[in-house]
């Protein structure tokens, strides 16, 4: 073979030796292994550490609102999805965010947008609850409001007779009561009426003339006087003028409408009508709800922003509402 | 003539007298580096199959078979499942890259086709208020629709990845438990893998030159962990399982529902299954 011929193969074979030398160095010792991959990476991948820590990382602190929460139908809702991720909380980051805007958070899933399935709870926002933040009503970790509302299974008659014999007096023969101070009861919500009795009964609610009254109650009668009340007509004579201005009630009552009904003709059993009802009684019942007197997670953040001028123009509003519409909806319960 | 020819005969022997040169001078250089290279070889040499179960001492990726199920019935374009991943795997918060999104098909009445946006249309982001948050503006309340729905979507993991085909440098495999990734070490920038995806799932994060996509939460679900994206979504429209344990969330949607993949006419086999979407839908 020619001189010149060899020593070109020999600086190929030369070449190519490094060549081979230098990918054996250069290749990463998992590569290979099992493909043409670095099997390493897989590991480096798998050791990143998981922001979003799983409801089970917040029962170890926060069992309590877990048990709440788990029992409620926010349950598939994930503390962190709402809370954001858990990640370095609590030993880095002190707290979680508590949603400052719920109306921008809880619209995410629950504004009725084209798109969602129907079995989504969905509400036009703009008719729902005006600028009212959704937790003024709703818990966020238990938001349906409906399991409040009390089973009523009274006896008309003997509601009849009971009211003739014990409360009449107080808040009228039929119902309707005479001055301003004493509710009306004519044609109020049973479910409301036997919460609210029972809530005199047990102590959870008090008042000076009510309390030692419904203490005497057993609770057949409550349902009875629930019954009985429900079925009355509501329709009574003007009272006194009232002392708020009823125009500005009516922007005000926006606030109201999502759980009272525009005129204050409720949809929901468990909460009590209040168009006609007697003005001054609405007046002192709000002042009591913003003084922490009567007790209710709902309207103590409802009332607790209103003045009482605010509070005289609310009552004035639904004192002179029309009660009517509310047989109506009575009667198709 | 004849001068000629013998200057270029001299300058081609001083050319192959300076490659001769150099070969050396490359060998003395790694002969200088013994100790490392020794240290390589002793490495090289270790036994591969001294880890029983790999990759970690706690997951065996020979015995999963992992797959993911959209119920796009279910979906309510919440958008939870965008914002989580977001955070779980540090991606960039505009509205360009993204692991998983969300899109919305509206077909409005006497309309052909589908009208389709993601929370990264300009109008859902004026809706959201930033780059950072997502949200689906309510721009269809005044228009008759006549069908719409939310189609989740993310990396289809593949049975036959077209990106992988296409890696050079083997920066992104599909690992034998069935989930495509990416060394980004080895990733060189070159974004062949981002056009060869018929779905749009890679995207290239131009802030450290490596292209990312959906890995189904590699380091969560090797920890016995959900995605992220499922871990929040508060409707159950994402189920995420294993198909080698017939009781998984994913073995059950699979068997109970009439499911159907992206694009199955490329050949790829995704292993992402869906229900609820129709043609419109690639």
């Amino acid at each position: 073979m020619p001189k010149h011929i060899v020593r070109l193969l020999m600086l190929i074979g030369g070449a190519l030796a490094l060549g081979l030398a230098a990918k054996w160095y250069f290749t990463d010792p998992s590569f290979y292994r099992y493909g043409f991959y670095r099997a390493d990476s897989v590991a480096e991948i798998a050791a990143q550490g998981p922001a979003f820590k799983t409801a089970r990382y917040c029962e170890s602190c926060h069992a309590e609102r877990l048990a709440q929460w788990s029992a409620a139908n926010h349950k598939t809702v994930t503390c962190e999805t709402c809370h954001g991720a858990a990640q370095d909380h609590p030993q880095k980051k002190a707290k979680l965010p508590i949603p400052a805007d719920a109306v921008k958070l809880c619209t995410l899933c629950h504004e009725a947008i084209a798109g969602r399935p129907r079995a989504q709870p969905q509400v036009v926002v703009a008719q729902h609850a005006g600028a009212q933040q959704c937790v003024a009503c709703h818990n966020p970790h238990a938001p349906k409001l409906a399991g409040v509302v009390a089973k009523v299974s009274g006896d008309v008659a003997a509601g009849g007779k009971k009211h003739a014999a014990s409360c009449a007096s107080c808040h009228g023969a039929n119902a309707i009561s005479p001055n301003d101070t004493w509710p009306n009861l004519a044609g109020q919500n049973a479910a409301y009426l036997v919460r609210i009795l029972a809530a005199y009964k047990s102590g959870a609610q008090t008042d000076v003339m009510m309390s030692p009254m419904a203490k005497t109650l057993s609770d057949a009668e409550i349902q009875d006087l629930a019954a009985y009340y429900a079925g009355l007509s509501c329709k009574a004579p003007p009272g006194a003028p009232a002392a708020g201005d009823a125009a500005a009630g009516k922007l005000l009552a926006k606030n109201c409408a999502g759980c009272h009904g525009e005129t204050g003709v409720t949809r929901n059993a468990a909460w009590p009508h209040i168009a006609g009802q007697k003005s001054v009684y609405l007046a002192n019942t709000l002042k009591a709800f913003r003084a922490g007197l009567r007790k209710d997670p709902m309207m103590a953040g409802v009332a607790r922003g209103l003045s009482d001028a605010d509070i005289a123009n609310l009552a004035a509003f639904y004192a002179a509402q029309s009660c009517g519409p509310a047989t109506e909806t009575r009667k198709t319960q | 003539m004849k001068g000629e020819r013998i200057s270029s005969l001299v300058a081609r022997r001083a050319f192959l007298r300076k490659i001769g040169g150099a070969a050396a001078a490359a060998g003395a250089v790694a002969a200088t580096g013994i100790p490392g290279v020794m240290r390589k070889a002793a490495a090289k040499s270790e036994p591969a199959a001294t880890q029983e179960s790999f990759p970690t001492p706690d997951y065996d990726w020979t015995k999963h078979r992992w797959a993911f199920g959209v119920d796009a019935t279910k979906c309510i374009g919440c958008l939870r499942c965008v914002e989580a991943c977001k955070r779980e795997n540090h991606v960039p918060l505009d509205a360009h890259h993204f692991n998983t999104w969300v899109e919305r098909y509206v077909y409005l009445e006497g309309e052909n086709r589908a009208r389709v946006d993601s929370q990264a249309d300009p109008v859902n982001i004026a809706a959201s208020g930033s780059q950072g948050e997502y949200r689906f503006a309510n721009r269809y309340q005044d228009a008759h629709v006549e069908k719409a729905f939310f189609v989740p979507k993310l990396c289809n993991q593949c049975t036959y990845p077209p990106c992988v085909q296409v890696c050079p440098t083997g920066a992104t495999y599909k690992g034998k438990d069935g989930v495509v990734l990416i060394d980004q070490s080895y990733c060189i920038g070159c974004r062949y893998c981002v056009h060869a995806c018929p779905y749009g799932a890679r995207w290239f994060n131009e802030a450290r030159g490596v292209t990312q996509k959906c890995y189904w939460c590699y380091h969560r679900i090797t920890k016995g962990m959900q995605p992220a994206c499922v871990e929040v979504c508060p409707v159950g429209a994402r189920i995420f399982g294993d198909r080698n344990d017939k009781q998984s969330p994913i073995s059950l949607f699979i068997h109970n529902n009439r499911v159907q993949v992206l694009k199955p006419e490329t050949g790829n086999e995704p292993n992402v299954f869906y229900v609820g979407i129709d043609k419109e839908v690639r």
